[in-house]
């Protein structure tokens, strides 16, 4: 009963992981790079959900219809002002720019909002469903569902819309797409929009659960790295998989191992999948033009 | 290194920057106001420490984010012993450079395999990793509340009374990275991180053990880190996991050499000096009230450096340098003019196992290909002797290069082996072995290395078989002087020539003294002029000692130059044989214009 | 008046001239046969006329708009239309979704299902493929599924880039039939073939490109056979 308990908390934390890993590998997928501010736009989206809620009193599920827009928005900004002048650039300019992009906007909300951890107080996040011995929290099954319908509905996009298609397109083969007429930098614009906005729901919606605080975005894209690592760069599957996996792994190890080791135990998992399959568990697209294979 | 110092301390490229070292140890020992002493202390510190991580990040081109792992490391290696067991840090310091040994071994040997954002990804992650293991062996580091080291002053502890003591400990420590870091630079390794950097395909083929230099530059970069964090915890006094394996070290640390300059000596000296001052008087000025402030400021100095000034500030004031350098006179020995260098041809031919036993020096045997279910390249045999040149045709898509990677031990063939000097290449496992064994190729496109000057590119292939840094040089001027390159020798490799890279590329892979040359498409693009010359080269190249293998479309060239030709189409051998045979050849006029073309 | 018409064009490979002062002119309604050797610059023209690639100077006029500053992508929407050498198929779709993906211009969009007949009429392979990953299709059958590809964009102009290389000869025949059968559709082809001697054949008119000049025009019936191809061809 216990370890069923502890399967369902990983699974639902899972989610949490798969959401925000969701956006950074749909991201890399298409415009092939590793952002390393993503961590920073879920900060972002949640200090936005924590003052709407506070400042203008909307419910952190309502302030979604604001939030998501806004960090497509910021998404599509960081896209055209930073990525795209150095989009052909070695990689090695890109992670400087995106780490250096990270250092600016965690600081900046040091600046502004101070490094206070700051939550929502709200009746719903703290309500607990039980089933006989098992409890289900109900804002945690909100998150848990949202990710698998993210995750569906970013498929079906991808799979079936034209705009979908020209993404996939762009990934697949950027020259062959501009022969198909396809406008390369309004595809990654759109594609780093989306990512982000993925990010933003995210946000919006664990910002009942965790405090915000400036670098509260470092502490889940380390772990996103890791769910998208494991589950194949660039493969949307692979990341709603790797997320409730990397969820499972640090339920099942913060209760029979040591909460404090529960990191250390996927980050351990990350470094075993980097080194022995970095392709990860779907594979990852175009893992040969990275060297992996 | 310090005769060839001294010898040249009258140039002022040399006692100029020595003076204003000077200058900084003066200050670092004299200055009295403490505010001052700690901004030298940091100054001289991080740029020792970004210094080494230069060695990894900016020379061998692999960016670490998680050089924290050898910060904390070695900070925590040697505050330990001290703090539980007593143990002086001046001999914990070696526990500390062990430790980042042991771990820049574990860390580097899987991880460096991984190529640009995944090798970033996996340092980051390693010293996340030794933070959570730091706060978790709490009986060892005192977890999360920080060990604090006793202040007991005394040399052999690290620890002095006077703030001018450790600004001079932080100024040798500085000054030791440097000086290793400028003889790095002008060594064999120093040479294959930057070529490999550059072109690591091209870097193999020259005979770079790649992943053995790169492991080489992690594990100098760690120790030297791990060195810097023992000097600044004795400083400080006080460790803690969440500070000292702090992702915020691993970035400033490549955050200095980004914004002076990666991969270049002076670069993060000159990234320390400008961002530690400005960090430090934000932080004086606008007060402990803007938390933060400081770094907002960095994020934003390395996102337009990346943008607008990706060689850093060097770059930017290097012309300024080099003219002020001028203006300033000359003593002693450098003041009497230079002797020019004298260049040597020595025409030789190379010793093979097969020229004594008279066999073929290579031979393929029935070599077959298949990319996915693509057949590229079916049954190809052939041989070619000592001192030959053949010449290899047929038209577009034909298999050629496929062939060439397949001779060069590129491409593992799907079956079919080829015997190059007796060993058999399909064995080889490492493209650098290739080189080892004698076989030296040029790429159809060019892959010069092109940050580096001519002279550099050809001396990373004469390193293939010269360990020593004058040897490599000789060998690599007498090359220069054989292509004709000899008067560009100091210019970028980017910035020549189609023609003159081509003929880098073939001065490259003759300095590794081969005794069979791969020739790929030497000729493209050049003019009817170029390709006279080339034809030539090739010609004084075997004459030089080495079998050549040509592959080329320039028909004329070929057919000046081959002793013999072979043709392939569609992956199969058509025919081989005299050039004038061969091009008289039904088939290969077949295979050339298609199905039924007859001459009207 | 000219469909396509080029003009003094010059591309550059940093100093490499790749292209000296080409002109070129292509009517509506036939098939151009641009030949030339390895290296002779073939492709380099036919990636400038589809916008991959910049040219230093000269001007290529399309239907009566000047063409030569605007985007790949833009090109596309006016019918000038290049199928790339070596396939270029995007591996992972499906072979009806390399297909729907011509069709993203205004000028294809709405033309999509009616397009999608034509091309399963014309190669009926792709039709018994339709669910099948492009990249577990034979050469022959990507070939024809890039040609495909291609005539989804609505092309006026299809550029061909050596669409038989690397195939068995009874594919080949099967694409030239293919080709010629497209243009008696009423698209003007320009098709740079090393194929010298089938790619002439069913030409109008051909070019023969050498070291980045055009050296010899005319009548495709008149270069067939003729001395000075197989000289440009063979360089001897």
């Amino acid at each position: 009963m216990v370890l069923l308990q502890v399967l369902i908390n990983g699974l639902f934390l899972g989610g949490v992981y798969a959401l925000i890993s969701l956006g950074l590998t749909l991201i890399f997928g298409v415009i092939r790079v590793i952002n390393f501010a993503h961590g920073e736009i879920l900060m972002i989206s949640m200090y936005a959900s924590f003052f709407c809620f506070s400042v203008l009193g909307l419910n952190p599920y309502l302030s979604l219809i604001i939030v998501i827009p806004g960090m497509f928005l910021v998404g599509v900004l960081v896209d055209q002002v930073i990525i795209r002048p150095i989009r052909n650039a070695p990689s090695y300019m890109q992670i400087f720019a995106t780490v250096g992009l990270s250092v600016v906007l965690i600081n900046l909300a040091l600046v502004f909002f101070s490094g206070d951890y700051r939550s929502i107080n709200l009746a719903f996040a703290k309500q607990v469903v039980h089933m006989g011995d098992i409890g289900i929290s109900l804002s945690r099954l909100i998150v848990f569902i949202s990710a698998i319908a993210v995750a569906w509905l970013v498929w079906l996009f991808l799979d079936r819309t034209d705009m979908g298609k020209q993404i996939r397109a762009i990934a697949q083969d950027r020259d062959a797409a501009r022969l198909m007429g396809i406008n390369p930098n309004k595809i990654y614009m759109i594609t780093f929009g989306i990512g982000s906005a993925m990010v933003g729901l995210a946000g919006g919606l664990i910002m009942p659960l965790y405090y915000v605080f400036p670098s509260v975005g470092a502490y889940f894209v380390l772990t996103a790295f890791v769910v998208v690592v494991l589950g194949g760069l660039g493969n949307m599957v692979g990341a709603l998989l790797g997320g409730l996996i990397i969820g499972v792994i640090d339920s099942l190890s913060g209760y029979y191992l040591d909460p404090a080791l529960k990191e250390m135990v996927y980050f351990l998992v990350f470094l075993g999948v980097l080194l022995f399959k970095p392709s990860g568990l779907m594979g990852m697209i175009g893992a040969e033009e990275m060297g992996l294979k | 290194m310090l005769g060839s110092y001294f010898k040249n301390i009258g140039a002022p490229g040399v006692y100029f920057p020595s003076l204003i070292l000077l200058a900084f140890l003066a200050v670092a020992a004299l200055v009295p106001n403490e505010f001052y002493l700690n901004l030298f202390f940091m100054i001289f510190m991080f740029a020792g420490m970004s210094g080494a991580w230069n060695i990894i990040g900016g020379y061998a081109g692999q960016i670490s984010l998680g050089h924290a792992a050898f910060y904390g490391v070695g900070a925590y290696t040697s505050a330990v012993l001290f703090a539980k067991l007593g143990l002086p840090p001046v001999i914990g310091i070696f526990a500390s450079m062990g430790g980042a040994v042991i771990l820049a071994f574990i860390i580097g040997y899987p991880c460096l395999r991984l190529k640009g954002p995944f090798f970033t990804l996996a340092t980051l992650a390693v010293a996340e990793v030794l933070q959570l293991l730091a706060v978790y062996f709490r009986g060892l580091t005192e977890g999360s509340e920080g060990l604090s080291i006793p202040y007991e002053p005394a040399w052999y502890n690290l620890i002095f009374e006077s703030k001018n003591s450790y600004a001079v400990l932080a100024f040798g420590y500085m000054v030791l990275v440097l000086v290793i870091t400028l003889v790095l630079e002008r060594s064999k390794l120093g040479y294959q991180l930057t070529a490999l950097r550059d072109e690591d395909q091209a870097a193999e083929s020259l005979g770079v053990n790649t992943s053995r230099a790169k492991i080489a530059a992690f594990v100098l970069s760690g120790v030297l880190t791990a060195l810097g964090a023992v000097i600044v915890s004795q400083y400080v006094l006080f460790l803690e996991p969440h500070s000292d394996f702090s992702v915020n070290v691993s970035v400033e640390l490549a955050l200095m050499s980004m914004v002076g300059g990666l991969g270049t000596a002076v670069g993060p000296l000159i990234g320390a000096a400008i961002l530690i001052p400005l960090g430090e008087f934000l932080r004086a000025w606008v007060g402990g009230g803007i938390q933060g402030l400081h770094y907002v400021i960095y994020g934003c100095i390395l996102i337009l450096v990346v943008m607008f000034m990706p060689h850093g500030i060097k770059a930017l004031v290097e012309n300024k340098y080099q003219a002020l350098i001028g203006l300033l006179p000359r003593f002693g020995a450098a003041a009497r003019p230079q002797p020019e260098e004298e260049v040597h041809l020595h025409f030789e031919s190379r010793e093979t196992q097969a020229a004594k036993d008279g066999h073929p020096l290579i031979a393929a045997h029935e070599i077959s290909k298949d990319f996915g279910g693509l057949r590229v390249l079916s049954g190809i045999s052939f041989a070619v002797r000592p001192g030959e040149i053949l010449g290899i045709i047929g038209p577009n898509g034909a298999g050629k290069t496929t062939l060439f990677n397949v001779l060069s031990g590129v491409y593992r063939p799907s079956s079919g082996r080829v015997e190059f000097d007796g060993q058999d290449i399909t064995q080889i496992r490492r493209i650098h072995q290739v080189c080892h064994l004698g076989m030296g190729r040029t790429y159809q496109i060019v892959k010069p290395f092109g940050n580096m000057t001519v002279l550099d590119n050809v001396m990373v292939g004469a390193f293939c078989n010269q360990a020593g840094s004058a040897t490599a040089r000789e060998i690599a001027l007498e090359v220069l002087a054989l292509v004709g390159l000899l008067d560009k020798r100091s210019h970028e490799a980017k910035s020549l020539t189609l023609a003159n890279m081509k003929r880098l590329e073939m001065a490259r892979a003759l300095a590794t003294k081969p005794k069979l040359l791969l020739l790929d498409e030497v000729m493209a693009g050049l003019n009817p002029n170029e390709i006279d010359e080339a034809i030539k080269l090739i010609r004084d190249i075997r004459d030089y000692g080495s079998t050549v293998i040509v592959v080329e479309h320039v028909m004329r060239a070929i057919m000046s130059l081959s002793e013999r030709i072979m043709v392939i189409a569609q992956g199969e051998k058509v025919t081989e044989g005299l050039p004038r045979e061969v091009i008289a050849d039904q088939r290969v006029i077949k295979a050339y214009l298609g199905d039924g073309f007859e001459l009207a | 008046m000219s469909l396509l018409e080029i003009n003094n064009v010059s591309v550059k490979y940093g100093d490499l001239v790749a292209l000296r002062d080409v002109s070129l002119s292509i009517k509506q309604g036939g098939i151009v046969s641009l030949v030339g050797s390895n290296g002779s610059g073939k492709t380099t023209l036919i990636n400038t006329l589809s916008g991959l690639m910049e040219c230093s100077a000269g001007s290529i006029v399309f239907n009566g708009r000047p063409i030569q500053d605007m985007p790949a992508h833009k090109r596309v929407d006016l019918g000038l239309v290049q199928i790339p050498e070596n396939r270029r198929l995007f591996p992972y779709m499906t072979v009806l979704e390399n297909l729907e993906m011509g069709s993203m211009t205004h000028r294809s969009r709405d033309k999509r299902q009616d397009n999608i007949k034509k091309v399963m009429h014309l190669f009926p392979i792709l039709s018994k493929r339709s669910k099948q990953i492009a990249n577990t299709l034979s050469g022959g059958e990507q070939r024809m599924l890039a040609i495909g590809r291609g005539l989804m964009s609505d092309p006026e102009l299809l550029m061909l880039d050596e669409p038989s290389i690397g195939l068995a000869p009874i594919v080949v025949q099967e694409i030239f039939k293919a080709i010629a059968l497209i243009n008696e559709l009423g698209t003007t082809v320009l098709l740079v073939e090393q194929d010298v001697n089938a790619s002439l054949k069913i030409s109008s008119h051909g070019y023969v490109l050498e070291n980045g000049e055009i050296t010899l025009s005319g009548p495709a019936h008149e270069l067939l056979g003729s001395e000075k191809v197989r000289e440009a061809y063979m360089g001897l």
